[in-house]
């Protein structure tokens, strides 16, 4: 199985305070890789290494190799652009931009550089296809995205991260905002993209982990506990800690 | 215990009611005030006509033919009506409130429409109007009918003779077409200069600037930029933007362009800090978004943020507008307060809100007048308040 990231020794500080020690990981190609654990142990921080999305928050400071095809993204001459362009992000908020549902998909794309309408329209279709919101909004590609509902927005957003034709796709606890209806539909618009897609998704929900990951993380104040197969983790985790917190006992 | 909260607190309730209470009666009483003495004059023709009343001096030539229109319907009491010259004077008084005599109606065949221009003897189309104020008509064999006799004795002069020498009249003048066109220009021409330079400056302390003293101090500046007083900038204006057109341009002293500079150097604080607060106010949300699809910084500002801040910087321009129509301190100074009818950039001009200054300051005060032009002021700035209210519907109504 070829490996997309490669994570060797990873910490990661807020000013003084160390948010993730230690960590390494491999993410696999065309899986599902799940992180879990407690609310602030880190999940979403080590999301934000892989594509470089740390960078905003000015007092954090990184040590450790976050390898991205081999090469570092850490490296000082890195082409962070390229590798947004490459990992691609869904947050938890459905964020769509306060313009038409078109041009919410066209953006990425016309950032870089794309200006040929057909192809533009072309992307846009595919895009919304591939999120499985193309029948619910073909018909009103021109109105602003706002009008949606939060599950169609969410969509709309892996609709939008999906145009840019990325390797890999990090959703920080996509469906925390959303119904369970709402939230059905991307689990298994999910189950659809790990074929094209190599996905990391931080979630909140262990059934979530479980329906939908290949691989599971667990992440307990900073730490990697345990990372392996879902099925290992959620039927024979080897650590004391991960079988404390799938059984529920904590967090 | 509980008696005395709830004294205390209608004390307090009490208070609210009477500040409030107070503010409402000032602001009726300005607005009162204001319209009862400006809204006697206020009609279509002050906004169109010019300031200053031109002169003609006329007579009539050749065979007279006379009018055989009978009077008029609708002519009042104040109104008198000459058959032979169709023509109908009233007695009335002009915009500085003094009496005067004015054409009320002229019929189509009266003999006044073909008059011969004295001061211009090329004219060959020339004659009386309507709205015009006639101050003499000189007979060669009798007195001259002036105003102070009234309009009927004037009319009985002109129907009793078949001839006359001359006759001066001047259109009505005091018109604020000139004000109103020059405020325009420097609405225009300060937003033109202080817009741009303000938003991006904004763009810049919000979006580029490091996070570090030197920023700050910047922003504080700016801050205390927008309690200077006007009248500071308008003494800068005189200092530096006055000689600066009058040698680079044809401009003599004091002019549009100089006045525009000024207004725009007071309003880029304004325009500053309404901009940032309106980019401030753009959720970190949709840069994240942005970056997060590969865009780089400077995408990621003009193609979400700025957009987004959109609304916020309408509303700080028409906010600037409004402080434009009413600034005057700075104006007497970088404009000067000549009024005039024919605008030129580079020339004296005067806008609405200096223009009630001149009227106030003339000898005796025309009250009515200055009050009439409060009345556009106030009207400018109601459709402009309810203009950024509609804006802002607007787009919440798209947005959300
Ligand atoms: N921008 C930040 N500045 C400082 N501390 C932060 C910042 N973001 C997160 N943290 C801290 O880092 C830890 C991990 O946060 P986070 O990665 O958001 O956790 P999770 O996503 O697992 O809930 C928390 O203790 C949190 O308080
Ligand atoms: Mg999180």
């Amino acid at each position: 199985m070829k490996t997309v990231f490669k994570i060797e020794n990873l910490d990661l500080f807020y000013g003084e305070f160390q948010a993730l020690k230690n960590i390494s990981l491999e993410i696999e190609k065309n899986q599902v890789t799940a992180l879990i654990g407690p609310s602030g142990c880190g999940k979403s921080t080590f999301l934000r290494c892989l594509n470089r999305m740390n960078d905003l928050i000015e007092s954090c400071k990184i040590m450790g190799d976050v390898a991205y095809h081999d090469e570092n993204v850490y490296d000082r001459d890195y082409d962070v652009i390229g590798l947004r362009t490459k990992v691609g992000m869904v947050f938890q908020n459905p964020n769509p931009f306060p313009m038409s549902i078109y041009d919410n998909i066209a953006y990425g794309p016309r950032c870089q550089g794309i200006k040929d309408k057909k192809r533009l329209d072309e992307i846009v279709h595919t895009s919304l296809e591939k999120a499985a919101l193309i029948d619910e909004v073909k018909d009103r590609l021109n109105d602003s995205a706002m009008g949606l509902s939060g599950g169609q927005q969410q969509r709309l957003c892996i609709a939008r991260a999906i145009a840019m034709e990325p390797e890999v796709i990090l959703m920080d606890e996509p469906t925390s905002a959303l119904d369970p209806i709402a939230t059905l539909k991307i689990e298994e618009l999910m189950n659809d993209l790990k074929k094209d897609y190599t996905i990391v998704i931080v979630t909140h929900s262990m059934q979530q982990a479980a329906r939908i990951s290949d691989k599971t993380a667990f992440f307990l104040m900073g730490e990697l506990i345990e990372v392996d197969s879902t099925d290992t983790i959620f039927t024979q985790p080897k650590n004391q800690k991960t079988e404390d917190y799938i059984t529920g006992r904590f967090g | 215990m509980s008696n005395k909260r709830k004294r205390i607190d209608l004390l307090y309730q009490g208070l609210t009611y009477f500040a409030s209470s107070i503010a409402v009666i000032a602001l009726s009483m300005i607005f009162i005030y204001v319209f009862r003495n400006g809204s006697d004059l206020l009609d279509f023709g002050l906004l169109v006509n010019d300031y200053h009343a031109e002169y003609y001096n006329a007579d009539i030539e050749g065979n007279i033919t006379y009018s055989t229109t009978p009077a008029p319907d609708g002519l009042e009491d104040n109104m008198y009506y000459s058959d032979k010259w169709g023509i109908a004077f009233e007695d009335t008084e002009n915009r500085e409130g003094k009496n005067v005599i004015r054409v009320v109606y002229i019929a189509e065949d009266s003999p006044m429409r073909d008059l011969n221009d004295k001061n211009n003897e090329t004219s060959d189309t020339f004659g009386i109007e309507e709205g015009n104020i006639v101050t003499a008509i000189k007979f060669d064999d009798k007195a001259s009918a002036l105003p102070i006799y009234g309009a009927e004795h004037m009319i009985n002069e002109l129907d009793a003779s078949d001839d006359f020498r001359e006759i001066v009249f001047t259109s009505l003048g005091g018109g604020i077409r000139g004000s109103i066109i020059s405020t325009l220009y420097v609405i225009g021409m300060s937003l033109l200069f202080s817009l741009p330079i303000g938003v991006f400056t904004a763009i810049y302390l919000n979006e580029f600037a490091p996070k570090n003293r030197v920023t700050n101090t910047l922003r504080s500046m700016v801050e205390v930029l927008t309690g200077v007083p006007s009248i500071i900038f308008g003494l800068m204006g005189l200092a530096v933007f006055v000689p600066l057109t009058v040698r680079y341009t044809s401009a003599t002293s004091g002019n549009l362009i100089s006045g525009s500079l000024t207004l725009g150097v007071i309003l880029l604080p304004v325009i500053i800090r309404a901009t940032e607060e309106s980019l401030k106010v753009v959720p970190d949300a949709l840069r994240n978004a942005s970056l997060a699809l590969g865009a780089n910084h400077t995408q990621t500002t003009f193609k979400v943020v700025l957009p987004n801040a959109l609304p916020g910087i309408m509303t700080a321009t028409l906010l600037a507008i409004g402080r434009i129509i009413g600034e005057s301190a700075a104006l007497i100074f970088a404009i000067g307060t000549a009024v005039k009818d024919d605008i030129s950039i580079f020339g004296k001009s005067t806008t609405l809100a200096v223009h009630i200054w001149s009227l106030m300051t003339d000898e005796p005060a025309n009250i009515e007048l200055a009050s009439t032009i409060a009345v556009v002021i106030l009207l400018i700035v109601l459709i402009l308040n309810i203009s950024v209210k509609l804006i802002s519907m607007r787009y919440r109504k798209r947005y959300e």
